[in-house]
């Protein structure tokens, strides 16, 4: 009925595209313990900064995607050095900091919309898809899960073998501890904001490659991403790389059930915030606690 | 257009959105529960009422039609976020919003999907344009000073304390005895119902709906709307919304008269977005700060003259 195979390479595309786009979420949600849904537009900046590069056909993805990692990490730094972090310095709560965060991407949104025009933009290089093993794949899939992995082994070395890793796990478990231990929290929380963001850019290069480039193309799949989020456990990475995989399974697999049933594919999302209601009533630790 | 009208559509909008406003104030100024999918009840309400105005129901039930089904909505999606952190409540609700649209949209069989549904007009006997806008006017004001006083008393009994007490420290006012998810589900309730009441006054006024008319752009002004105003204050709400909704028109008169080298609509959030990260920053009660809470005691102590 269906092909099984290409259903998991599918699912493993989606994940890696959820894992990089959550990667940050998780990490600052973590650190900083607010949702900041202007992740979002971190995303859909990384997209149009790949814009500039590959606009043309002969444009070249490593240079687009390494450009809107540096691109969407400082943005993500900047909102925080004068956004955030004089919210947290003024003791605000959880909600006027999400307010905040959802305000702040209205602003970068509107200003890409403004930059770049509300229309919907495609890359110009196309990435033809071919036959791998009785499964059709095209490159850009396959430097999307081999970003991921890249990132996930990275990140893994990052929090178990460095110093900074180490910070950024202790922060997110006792914030006041960390302090006392003589951690420069400051800078780690700032590296984590930027290097999160910075894959967040490189998830929304990816995305737009393999649909199209829109000042919504962040906001699209964010609620995807922060049921990836809240199913792994916030603050997880680990959590985050099960999580986005199922999530990317479960879709795969709900579109071609969806079909099979004859209901609308647009129920991609509502497939997310099932499982997201799922996991609130069943388990709302995640996974990994 | 004829500048009476403008008051008056301009009236019946500030009136629909000050019902909102009120409603949020309820939820995040008084008991601190972030709903960030406001227009998703605001929609159940009015496609809610939509439907049974097409059943030729008379407009009262098909607004009390539309407040419970978005009651029960906000039951149904909001229990299960409860019993955790507020911030799981505000994905939650944030998500239900774009849901109900997808829904909407998708299913052509329950209201027309994309392609919208047109609502009968409560009051198309009366004939003339003019005293139908004053129909109009006065069933929003009606409904916005019935929601106003419900708030206020609410604001200010015993029931109203506890959910000031939920805001500021949940887990007192549990050791108190108080079931503080019951308390902060039938806030919820009353605000999603209220929410209800004013997407169906929303349907009932514009006759026609679709699923574009509630995007999440409408939560964000109801947000901003509660911010300017001051939450926990239910007069800072109307404040609020009355500001908002008057700098949002005058922003698109001026747009007729102004030759900007950007976009208007673009510029327009762009300063919201500042407007509502500097008041967070410099002013974050709002223009008109929480008052102290009404009570007997306090009454009779301000009575008393002073020693």
């Amino acid at each position: 009925m269906f092909d099984t195979g290409q259903i998991f390479f599918n699912a493993a595309v989606t994940g890696s595209l959820y894992l990089l786009a959550g990667t940050g979420l998780t990490l600052t949600y973590g650190l900083s313990r607010f949702p900041n849904f202007a992740y979002a537009e971190f995303i859909t900046f990384g997209g149009y900064i790949g814009y500039l590069f590959l606009q043309r056909a002969d444009g070249s993805l490593p240079v687009a995607l390494i450009t809107a990692f540096f691109a969407s990490g400082i943005l993500s730094v900047v909102s925080y050095r004068f956004c955030f972090r004089p919210l947290i310095d003024r003791k605000a709560a959880l909600i006027p900091l999400m307010i905040a965060s959802i305000a702040l991407g209205y602003v970068i949104r509107y200003a890409i919309g403004e930059v770049w025009s509300w229309s919907a933009l495609s890359y110009q290089p196309v990435w033809s898809a071919f036959e791998l093993g009785g499964i059709r794949v095209t490159a850009l899939w396959l430097y999307l899960v081999g970003a991921a992995l890249l990132t996930g082994t990275s990140l893994h070395f990052l929090l178990t073998h460095t110093k900074t890793g180490k910070a950024i796990r202790a922060i997110a478990s006792n914030p006041e501890l960390a302090l006392v231990s003589g951690i420069n929290s400051d800078r780690v929380i700032l590296f984590t904001w930027f290097t999160g963001a910075a894959l967040a850019g490189v998830a929304g290069v990816f995305r737009a490659a393999d649909t199209q480039l829109f000042p919504m193309l962040g906001w699209d799949i964010l609620l995807i991403v922060f049921a990836a989020v809240i199913l792994g456990g916030i603050g997880s990475f680990y959590g985050l790389i099960a999580a986005a995989f199922i999530l990317g399974l479960v879709e795969n697999f709900g579109v071609v059930l969806l079909q099979a049933v004859g209901l609308s594919t647009e129920y991609r999302m509502a497939i997310a915030f099932l499982v997201l209601i799922l996991v609130l009533i069943v388990r709302p630790k995640g996974l990994a606690r | 257009m004829d500048p009476l009208f403008y008051v008056f559509d301009t009236l019946v909008f500030v009136g629909i959105f000050a019902l909102l406003t009120v409603s949020l104030n309820l939820e995040y100024g008084f008991t601190g529960l972030g709903n960030f999918g406001k227009v998703a009840f605001f929609m159940a309400g009015a496609y809610t009422y939509a439907l049974l105005a097409n059943q030729q129901l008379p407009f009262y039930l098909c607004l009390t039609g539309g407040a419970a089904v978005a009651g029960i909505t906000g039951i149904l999606v909001t229990f299960p976020a409860l019993r955790l952190r507020e911030d799981y409540l505000a994905i939650v609700t944030l998500s239900f919003g774009e849901i109900l649209r997808i829904i909407i949209k998708a299913e052509e069989g329950i209201a027309g999907g994309v392609r919208g549904i047109w609502v009968p007009s409560a009051f198309a006997p009366l004939g003339s344009m003019r005293s139908l806008a004053v129909a109009n006017v006065l069933l929003v004001l009606c409904c916005l000073a019935a929601a106003f006083l419900l708030a206020q008393l609410l604001a200010h009994s015993p029931y109203g304390r506890i959910l000031r007490g939920i805001r500021e420290d949940d887990v007192a006012v549990q050791a108190l005895g108080k079931n503080t998810v019951l308390y902060k589900l039938g806030v919820l309730t009353a605000g999603s119902a209220i929410a209800g009441v004013a997407g169906g006054l929303f349907a009932q006024y514009m006759s026609f709906i679709d699923p574009y008319m509630f995007l999440p752009l409408v939560t964000f002004f109801v947000w901003i709307m509660l911010i300017l105003g001051g939450p926990g204050n239910n007069w800072g709400a109307l404040v609020g919304a009355l500001l908002v909704e008057l700098l949002n028109r005058g922003t698109r008169i001026l747009k007729d008269y102004l030759t900007l080298p950007v976009d208007p609509n673009n510029l327009q959030f762009i300063l919201f977005g500042l407007l509502i990260i500097l008041i967070l920053l410099y002013r974050p009660q709002g223009l008109l700060p929480e008052g102290p809470v009404k009570t007997a005691a306090r009454r009779m102590f301000q009575n008393a003259p002073s020693a």
